[in-house]
């Protein structure tokens, strides 16, 4: 009966413990990417997948996309407390990596035969010293960003006299007061200028605070090295442009998430977002309307070329990883030129790259497709976010803020940036 | 070990291995966070009384109590007053009344996700249904989750519609239980439909009421989705529960030995109340 009972349990125990094991593939020698779970990203994965294990059979890779969950932050900590993660994964948030680095699950890759030289050649050294972890390295590879910029229905400022999209705040001010309107005479407006969600969420002001923050100062950090910057009179002039919005009502307080695509139905006349709109807006949009992309607002004495936030996914080895070296090898296939193009093409989304312009291939794409033109023009002035592991809380503080000032009013612009700062301070220190 | 020994252990062993490790487990693991600091994939980091002291200083945890507490305010008297009169509506011999029933329980068996969603498209301000009957008859468009106010009101309210089918079936059964006879003693000495009500149908269902209060409190501290779809917190934190400032700061922030310190607080406050209420209870 004991043998039994050992001839039982002893299998049994060997099956959950490999079970619990997630990776299988580490009892080969193939090296296991995850990517995005975005269709065109599967779609693009594959391919580059494919034809790299054509090439290098003796190297293979699989792949597979990120497991659902709510969030792929979240799936990622879950594989990461199991030790399931993959050996890379692409599509990490630029925001997320010092998190993870400072929890020690990622590969320094700065210690990776030739990534350095790698890395000035793709990007510009402001883009190397941004993804730069405060202990020095370098943990993850500039992939991919979406450049937030303001789409506007041409048909809506056209009639309304304006030939071209708003620049500075006081355009954009003027062209509300002509928008903002009331259509059916209830005594309220249902034609706003623009829109954003009232959400207190820190990542809600990637969409506004933030790109209008780097638009208004060229660029500047809301935090470095554990230091709160943004007390300054850029971050006022956003939050006072933002409270003029909301007190005017040229945008609405209202929640219109769960109605028809507000800017499609002509109910808003500008949005701040990146070009993933374009493939929504081209399968959606109503016979006759059009649209166009330009750069945020900026303050009115703004001088220097518009920066905004570019929303930058990156790539990233896990310290599970058992070959660094070979999955480097095929991250700068995955990279070349000729992978970039090939994953613009597939997911309209721009490679983080120097040189987008001086290719051929790139130069002919953006020819044959004009809308995406203001995205890699823009692309020449993004920024990602800065080196924080406790930037998520940092956005929180100053969405609070961003709230009680901009759309309650209970706060100054002064104040209001004045009391985020305070308080991110204290986290930080 | 003799057979017939083992065999009690054995039958309570499916028990104790889902308490040891669904119950026991969390509990003590939660404590140990207590004196923590744990990003869940770094090391943890013993800061003894740290979290404590953090807790004190912690003004939007308080706001978040406090925030509750007005939500229990609000949504308990609203519930037995609606739950007790629907059900003595339906207790009477009406027509439909078993469709009647089944109407005002349908909620109860709604998603809350789905449930919260549509309200927050009802409670919309230029397109809630709400306002549209509002400014028909000529009346000013309500901020039902926009005003800081209003918001936590409007969240109460939204929670009573969904959950006021489980106390009326709770409150049937309590009416139902009244002997009959007492009403007709009343009837003899002349009592009006409102005396009957309030000196014998009260007092006769005060337990049911008990019961009721205990648990749309243990309902109401657990005040988490409507909040979180809704509003998120807002307007100006004035709908942050302290289940969703505690859930923010573990699965927002990963601040896991703080949301486990704010996890006993807030679980100390629920016992303080229950205690008080049972105190009530045995009292009556």
């Amino acid at each position: 009966m004991a043998v039994l009972k050992q001839g039982l349990v002893v299998p049994l125990l060997f099956a959950i413990l490999i079970g619990c094991d997630g990776n299988e593939n580490k009892l080969t020698a193939e090296l296991l990417y995850w990517s995005s779970n975005n269709p065109y990203e599967i779609e693009f994965a594959d391919s580059v997948v494919s034809l790299w294990n054509r090439l290098n059979p003796e190297e293979p890779i699989v792949y597979q996309p990120v497991p659902e969950g709510r969030s792929s932050e979240e799936v990622i900590l879950a594989a990461v407390v199991g030790r399931t993660t993959p050996d890379f994964y692409s599509n990490i948030w630029q925001g997320d990596v010092e998190f993870f680095a400072q929890s020690g699950v990622l590969v320094a890759l700065d210690t990776l035969n030739g990534f350095m030289d790698f890395l000035y050649d793709r990007c510009d050294s402001s883009v190397v010293e941004e993804i730069r972890s405060s202990d020095g390295h370098i943990y993850q590879i500039p992939w991919k960003i979406n450049p937030i910029m303001m789409i506007y229905n041409v048909n809506i400022f056209r009639e309304n006299g304006y030939p071209h999209p708003p620049v500075t705040y006081k355009d954009y001010l003027e062209a509300a007061e002509k928008i903002s309107i009331d259509r059916d005479g209830d005594g309220y407006f249902d034609r706003w200028i623009g829109y954003r969600r009232i959400m207190a969420t820190w990542w809600q002001r990637f969409f506004d605070f933030y790109p209008l923050y780097l638009g208004a100062s060229g660029g500047a950090k809301l935090v470095d090295r554990n230091k709160v910057l943004f007390d300054n009179k850029y971050a006022v002039q956003v939050f006072r442009f933002l409270k003029t919005l909301y007190d005017k009502k040229y945008f609405t307080r209202e929640s219109l998430s769960a109605r028809q695509d507000a800017f499609l139905n002509s109910d808003i006349a500008t949005r701040f977002t990146g070009p993933w709109e374009i493939v929504h807006a081209e399968k959606f949009k109503p016979e006759g309307f059009d649209y166009g992309f330009s750069p945020l607002p900026v303050p009115d004495d703004s001088i220097e070329a518009v920066y905004t936030y570019g929303d930058p996914k990156n790539i990233v080895i896990f310290n599970t990883c058992k070959q660094p070296e070979k999955a480097w090898r095929f991250l700068r296939f995955m990279m070349n030129v000729e992978n970039d193009f090939l994953f613009l093409k597939m997911t309209t989304q721009l490679p983080r790259r120097k040189n987008l312009f001086k290719s051929p291939l790139f130069r002919q794409y953006f020819e044959q497709h004009p809308k995406m033109l203001p995205f890699a023009r823009q692309a020449l002035y993004v920024r990602g976010t800065d080196t924080c592991a406790r930037l998520k809380e940092v956005f929180d503080i100053i969405s609070q803020e961003y709230e009680a000032c901009v759309i309650y009013g209970t706060k100054s612009p002064e104040q209001a940036i004045h009391d985020a700062a305070a308080a991110a301070q204290v986290i930080l220190n | 070990m003799k057979k017939g020994k083992l065999t009690p252990y054995l039958m309570v062993s499916p028990y104790l291995l889902h308490f040891s490790v669904f119950v026991a487990f969390p509990v003590i693991f939660s404590l140990v966070l207590v004196f923590h600091r744990w990003n869940i994939i770094a090391p943890m980091q013993w800061v003894g009384l740290q979290n404590f002291n953090h807790l004190i200083n912690d003004r939007l945890f308080f706001r978040s109590l406090i925030n509750t507490f007005i939500f229990l305010l609000i949504h308990i008297p609203l519930q037995i007053i609606v739950a007790l009169a629907l059900a003595e509506f339906l207790n009477q011999q009406i027509r439909l009344r078993a469709f009647f029933r089944a109407a005002y329980f349908l909620p109860v068996i709604i998603s809350g996700v789905v449930v919260t969603i549509v309200w927050q498209q009802l409670y919309g301000f230029d397109s809630g249904l709400f306002n549209r009957l509002l400014t028909t008859v000529g009346l000013p468009k309500i901020g039902w989750l926009i005003d800081k106010r209003l918001a936590m009101s409007s969240i109460a309210l939204m929670a009573t519609w969904k959950n006021v089918g489980l106390y009326v079936v709770l409150f049937l059964v309590g009416l139902q239980s009244v002997p009959l006879h007492y009403y007709e003693a009343a009837d003899m000495d002349g009592a009006t439909h409102w005396q009957k009500f309030r000196y014998i149908t009260i007092p006769s269902i005060n337990p049911t009421i008990f019961m009721v209060v205990v648990l749309s409190t243990i309902g109401g501290f657990s005040l988490f989705i409507e909040p979180y779809i809704m509003t998120g917190g807002g307007p100006l934190n004035s709908t942050l529960s302290a289940v969703l400032y505690i859930y923010k700061q573990a699965f927002t922030y990963y601040h896991m030995g703080y949301a486990a310190t704010l996890g006993f607080c807030f679980a100390a406050v629920i016992m303080l109340v229950i205690f008080i209420q049972k105190k009530f209870i045995e009292k009556d």
